[in-house]
């Protein structure tokens, strides 16, 4: 399998007032094509930070981060600006669909900044998670479920190479959930790689390897078919 | 830049009434922009349409305020200073004089109705210096009972050729023997008697208000109001091209004053679209984030905050200089209110396509200017911390 992603001892400080709070401390995280890798802890261990930190929101303290064989840490902000659009898609947990225009253009909007126009590409990432039919439905009328398929949708329009999930199904009803996590799993075959931060276990069990972060730290490692509980 | 645009608009769309009250801003303050820069024109092309129109090329009036004197000259009324008739025959005498008319003014004035009957009293040389003159019926034949009617006035009192008027606050009765075919002048709404008749009706023997001067040769207008000058030092003479230039800077300079208003104005509008669209994007701060983090570059940011705010300024551009041509008459009866001078042959405020183009021009400037700010704000904004917080 090849590497798409390979963190060395990535950190993250943030100053607070006159403390620094360690919010990721000498990660080291190797990610695979078509793996799906989980991150779980408790509130404030870094989760989000972590994902911001590979996704190129964010430049690390230290560290070094290679993504695609590109050593990002030293991509000045245009070019990160570029390499992100097209090596990384990202997923929240509230969806940040914008509520005014259609399920269609929500998923058009990365092609409009990339000055990029496929309808048919934006038509076949649509059926791809399961929203045939509903292109010209408004956000507010569909199921939360549905929204978070039009996210999906919206962060594989560009063919990124890595899909970042913050919490994809902390706001989905019970029975919603497994469905979106499918979908996940369905996208590794061709090769993606996802990295899902999740409190939730059950969801975390989609999981290749699940890493438990506490206080910036990989603390432990679980297994999908014995985790049930944290360790931190 | 379709896509841009309607990103733009339905993003305006989500508060409607708050995007609304901020485009009325913008309108009203290019209105009142339109408004004075139309009226700057108009104005002055209409007083110099009257000055042309009254046939003279300077004016001899008894001493006293030259403005309200130009006053009483283009749209009549009552003067309280008088001068001898001997004058007009010292004046005629002055060499490189074409012509001259010798004119006698008074008015009845009822402020109840708010109407004002002004008569003014000329002779034959009156006509010859108005260029235009053309009376239907007869000329004054030297009876002492004689009117002749503007258009205006003969429609008002519904008097025809032959009638008899009946001037009740002196007790007199007038045979109407004339009416002054429409002049397009203010002419048309003066009851004309001849100077001797009403020098004897109001009461002012052998006395004038005016003598309008008509140069056989334009260049030598120095020269003559010099003379006329030192012939008699209880006048007042002045070349009415001085006079343009004289009022002409007495609008200039209440001018600068409505202009201040006008850009307080504007500057409220613009401080009202700056407010409007920074809380558009402090409420979409999130959503902000979420665009950079799915490839929306700084300036991708920058201009669609740019373009909000553009097509809310453009938007009240456009409604401002129709909302000035739709009030035109409203403002322009306003205006005329408070303003001497404003001629009634010409209108204030009109459409013109240099003015409305400036004025749409002008209220895009606004919103770059207005926009810069938050569209800044907003091109920074890190996607990180913006979806962070909860
Ligand atoms: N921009 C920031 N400035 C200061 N401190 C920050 C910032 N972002 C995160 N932190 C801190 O870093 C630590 C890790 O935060 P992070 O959001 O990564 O945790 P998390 O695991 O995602 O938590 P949750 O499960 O609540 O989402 C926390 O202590 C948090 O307060
Ligand atoms: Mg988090």
């Amino acid at each position: 399998m090849s590497v798409i992603l390979q963190a060395e001892k990535l950190c993250r400080y943030y100053r607070r007032g006159s403390e620094t709070v360690k919010a990721l401390q000498e990660l080291d995280l190797t990610l695979h094509k078509g793996q799906i890798i989980s991150i779980v802890g408790r509130s404030g261990s870094g989760k989000t930070t972590l994902l911001n930190q590979v996704g190129c929101l964010d430049t690390p303290t230290s560290g070094r981060l290679i993504i695609a064989g590109t050593d990002v840490t030293a991509l000045k902000e245009k070019e990160l600006e570029h390499f992100r659009r097209n090596h990384i898609g990202f997923i929240f947990q509230l969806f940040y669909l914008i509520p005014t225009i259609n399920v269609l253009e929500n998923v058009e909007l990365p092609l409009v900044f990339a000055r990029r126009h496929n309808r048919q590409k934006v038509l076949e990432v649509l059926e791809l998670v399961g929203l045939a039919g509903k292109e010209k439905l408004l956000p507010k009328q569909l199921s939360g479920g549905d929204m978070q398929r039009v996210a999906i949708a919206r962060a594989l329009i560009n063919n990124p190479k890595i899909l970042l999930a913050d919490e994809p199904t902390g706001r989905l009803e019970k029975e919603e959930k497994a469905p979106i996590m499918d979908l996940f799993q369905q996208l590794t075959k061709e090769g993606l790689a996802i990295i899902i931060a999740t409190h939730d276990l059950a969801q975390a069990r989609y999981g290749e390897r699940i890493l438990e972060l506490k206080d910036g730290r990989i603390i432990a490692e679980h297994s999908p078919e014995t985790i049930v509980r944290l360790r931190g | 830049m379709g896509v841009w645009f309607g990103l733009a608009i339905k993003n305006l769309l989500r508060r409607p009434t708050r995007s609304i009250l901020t485009i009325l801003g913008v309108t009203i303050a290019i209105a009142v922009l339109y408004s004075l820069l139309q009226f700057q024109v108009n104005y002055e092309k209409g007083l110099k349409k009257e000055l042309g129109a009254l046939g003279a090329h300077v004016m001899v009036v008894p001493k006293g305020c030259p403005y309200e004197a130009a006053t009483i000259v283009l749209h009549g009324g009552k003067w309280p200073r008088y001068m001898d008739e001997a004058v007009l025959e010292k004046v005629k005498s002055v060499p490189g004089i074409a012509q001259t008319a010798g004119i006698i003014m008074d008015a009845i004035l009822d402020f109840e109705k708010n109407e004002n009957r002004i008569f003014m009293g000329i002779d034959e040389d009156y006509p010859k210096i108005r260029g235009n003159w053309h009376v239907q019926g007869s000329w004054f034949t030297g009876a002492k009972d004689e009117i002749i009617l503007g258009e205006n006035v003969a429609k008002l009192e519904g008097l025809k050729v032959g009638d008899t008027y009946y001037l009740k606050e002196k007790d007199c009765s007038f045979k109407v023997i004339g009416i002054l075919a429409a002049t397009h002048s203010q002419d048309d709404g003066f009851y004309f008697l001849h100077r001797k008749t009403l020098q004897k009706v109001f009461d002012l023997p052998e006395k004038l208000v005016v003598i309008l001067v008509k140069l056989a040769d334009i260049e030598q207008a120095d020269k003559v109001v010099a003379k006329i000058r030192t012939m008699d030092g209880n006048l007042n003479v002045f070349p009415l091209s001085e006079l343009l230039s004289t009022v002409g800077n007495l609008v200039q300079s209440t001018n600068i004053f409505v202009l201040a208003i006008v850009f307080i104005a504007i500057a409220i509008s613009a401080v009202g679209v700056l407010n409007t669209i920074l809380m558009a994007v402090y409420e979409r701060t999130k959503e902000i984030g979420m665009m950079k983090a799915v490839g929306a570059s700084r300036s991708d940011i920058f201009k669609l905050i740019w373009l909000e705010t553009l097509v809310v300024c453009t938007t009240g551009g456009l409604f401002g200089v129709g909302l000035a041509l739709a009030f035109a008459k409203v403002i322009e009866s306003f205006v005329r209110s408070a303003l001497p001078y404003a001629s009634r042959s010409e209108a204030l405020i009109g459409l013109s396509l240099s003015d409305s183009l400036a004025c749409v021009l002008f209220s895009v400037v606004l919103g770059l200017i207005a926009g810069w700010y938050p569209a800044c704000h907003a091109a920074s904004v890190k996607p990180m911390e913006a979806i962070r917080t909860e």
